[in-house]
């Protein structure tokens, strides 16, 4: 849908709406909200909603990153050691690799 | 699945159902609620119940693309009111109105306001029918070419899994649609048992058509939005654990619960999102061949050799008599929808523009016709909400033709592709863009020497909002005859098929400017391929290598 054709006050509220779900462990939700509206908040024409629309984005956008960074540096962590931790790894695994890690 | 249009669609095209057919994501033209229009809003995509209908997968596609053709009426063919709008908008907007309203919406050309200056005396019905035409020639490989990026796109991610993972192509566990196996050597039995699974199939979509029209007409939207919903729903979650499980076994990668269970959670919920309520639409179109694909893959593994290409055929067929005849179930649909002025379910077709998909199944035609109205007298942008106007909203239809595969081999197949009316849709948004432009003209009497600028912003929302649409019961037919015929190894016969497929879609996109009526858009593309793909494998292929071997070159 093309965001710039809402009205402002509906713009505010997709973005909001985006915005409070991206808390149910929806870092992605929280990416494209930044994404998406990052047009709308810094380079339209200003209106009174413009400002609500920034804050959202600014913080959706800093969530979407501090998720990101964790779960890749999970990731790694996981990748590194599961060879390691024995028993624990084998039930955190989705898939076990074959052959000699 | 089919093409339904809307935005398609959406789901229209075959969404796997888990529980009943899905209605198929085929392309549908949008609805476009024309207020001015007393026609029936142009919405052809088909409602969601059309899962119901398992047909609807190639009636969906076959909607799809002739809703694709509509331009008038349905969003699909956008370009007449583009065109209309450039070339109505620059001379007399005013003098001219109605021939204006179209052509002003094409703010794309410049060709229109010349056009218009030419054609200041012609008698505006012919005007307006030249225009027409040569609107929607014009834009109508616009359209094709939008509509290639996503078919191309889908049968690309079908064919590189086929190649590089393995378990899509190990035969086994079969579809409890399918009873008969082909395990047996001779050539006539497992022939047979070809013709018998794809019966079975083909009855299988028809009872899921029927009941899903059943429903539309009488008007258990609540039923039918829950069985997409929960359909789409439980396709989503399961086929992309299942997907990314053979993924990295394929590659051997490990994973642990917790990433894939955050990752897919945050894939699903996102999809459900744009998809049923709103999204940006790159990533609705990605959401959609992404989920046609899926569904491609699971065709190809769980139909047998000799079912698939017998069910490839008989889908065509059933598309082609299910929307042409006027009996036809997903004709029906249509009209029906027409009549009642309603949006189709979204979700189920790909729209390649902005597609207005509107929240509620059962707008009420009040709203959308105000709203139309206002739309037309002010040029506002249209609301979010769910009654868009006439000329931008158009919900996708969503013909879902679902077929679940699943482990218990259920598969439902959903009709895609359900057209709309496509002439009475294109009357409409030319009334409506005149509505337009001469209320423009009027407000502007100043701006009679500057026509571009004004059509434009008028019309620009409705061309963002007009786009093509095509089920989702097409892309996955077309991506799995790919699929098949790349699962083979050669790759000769893989681009046959792909170029033959192409071919059948641009066919069926010109057919649809010129008839101007709901078409099925599986028929012509799925007969090339399968003429291209037996004379390549057949044929071609040892000729080359019996060349190649002896080293003559031709």
């Amino acid at each position: 849908m093309n965001v710039e054709r809402l009205p402002n006050e509906r713009k505010l509220a997709i973005c909001r709406k985006y915005f409070m779900a991206g808390f149910a462990l929806l870092p992605f939700m929280w990416a494209v909200n930044a994404i998406w509206f990052l047009k709308e908040a810094f380079w339209a024409t200003p209106y009174p909603e413009q400002k609500q629309i920034r804050k959202y984005v600014i913080v959706s956008g800093i969530g979407a990153i501090v998720w990101l960074v964790g779960l890749i540096s999970w990731v790694i962590i996981f990748q590194q050691n599961r060879s390691n931790w024995g028993a624990t790894a084998d039930y955190l695994s989705f898939i076990i690799p074959k052959g000699i890690p | 699945m089919d093409g339904h249009v809307n935005i398609d669609r959406d789901e229209k095209t075959l969404s796997v159902e888990e529980s009943g057919s899905r209605s198929g994501k085929k392309r549908r033209r949008s609805q476009n609620q024309d207020v001015s229009a007393s026609q029936p809003p142009t919405q052809s995509s088909r409602p969601e119940g059309e899962s119901a209908r398992p047909d609807a997968l190639d009636t969906e596609s076959a909607y799809n693309n002739s809703q694709t053709r509509d331009p008038a009426t349905q969003g699909v063919v956008r370009r007449h009111p583009r065109g209309g709008g450039g070339g109505g908008g620059g001379g007399d907007a005013g003098a001219r109105g109605e021939s204006e309203g179209r052509d002003g919406h094409v703010s794309a050309s410049t060709r229109g306001n010349v056009q218009d200056a030419r054609r200041m005396m012609q008698p505006q019905s012919e005007w307006e029918e030249l225009e027409e035409e040569e609107e929607e020639l014009k834009y109508g490989a616009q359209h094709v070419i939008k509509l290639f990026i996503p078919v191309s796109l889908c049968m690309l991610v079908v064919v590189a899994t086929v190649s590089s993972v393995r378990f899509y192509t190990q035969k086994g566990i079969y579809l409890l649609y399918t009873p008969f196996h082909e395990t047996s050597p001779s050539f006539g039995d497992r022939f047979f048992d070809a013709v018998r699974n794809s019966l079975i199939l083909l009855g299988v979509v028809v009872v899921l058509t029927v009941l899903l029209i059943i429903l539309y007409k009488k008007r258990c939207y609540k039923i039918i939005h829950g069985w997409l919903l929960m359909s789409s729903l439980l396709l989503l979650f399961f086929f992309t654990i299942m997907y990314m499980q053979e993924l990295l076994r394929g590659y051997n990668i490990g994973m642990d619960w917790i990433t894939v269970s955050i990752c897919v959670w945050n894939f699903g919920v996102m999809r459900m999102v744009s998809i049923h309520w709103h999204g940006p639409l790159p990533l609705q179109q990605a959401y959609l061949i992404f989920i046609a694909s899926l569904m491609s893959l699971m065709f190809i593994k769980y139909l047998p050799e000799y079912t698939l290409w017998m069910v490839l055929a008989v889908i065509s067929l059933w598309d082609l008599v299910a929307v042409l005849c006027p009996k036809g179930p997903l004709r029906i649909l249509v009209e029906t929808a027409q009549e009642r002025n309603e949006p189709i379910f979204p979700a189920l077709i790909y729209s390649s523009n902005f597609m207005y998909s509107t929240l509620g199944m059962a707008n009420p035609d009040d709203d959308s016709r105000s709203q139309g109205r206002e739309m037309a007298q002010e040029g506002t942008s249209n609301s979010g909400s769910a009654a868009s106007g006439a000329e931008g909203t158009q919900r996708p239809r969503d013909n879902p033709q679902r077929r679940r595969n699943a482990e218990n081999g259920h598969v439902v197949a959903d009709d895609a592709g359900f057209t709309d009316d496509w002439r009475g849709q294109l009357d409409k948004r030319t009334r409506q863009r005149r509505e337009q432009v001469n209320n423009f003209a009027q407000q502007n009497p100043s701006n009679v020497d500057y026509p571009q600028a004004h059509p434009r912003d008028l019309t620009a929302e409705e061309d963002d909002e007009r786009g093509v649409k095509l089920g989702l019961g097409d892309f996955i037919f077309y991506s799995v005859l790919v699929g098949k015929a790349s699962s083979y190894g050669d790759w000769n016969t893989t681009l046959a098929c792909f170029i033959a497929i192409l071919i059948g879609l641009c066919l069926t996109l010109i057919m649809l400017a010129i008839f101007k009526k709901a078409l099925p858009a599986l028929p012509i593309s799925i007969t090339f391929g399968l003429i291209f793909y037996f004379s390549t494998s057949l044929l071609v292929v040892p000729f080359t290598e019996k060349l190649a071997s002896q080293q003559v070159y031709i």
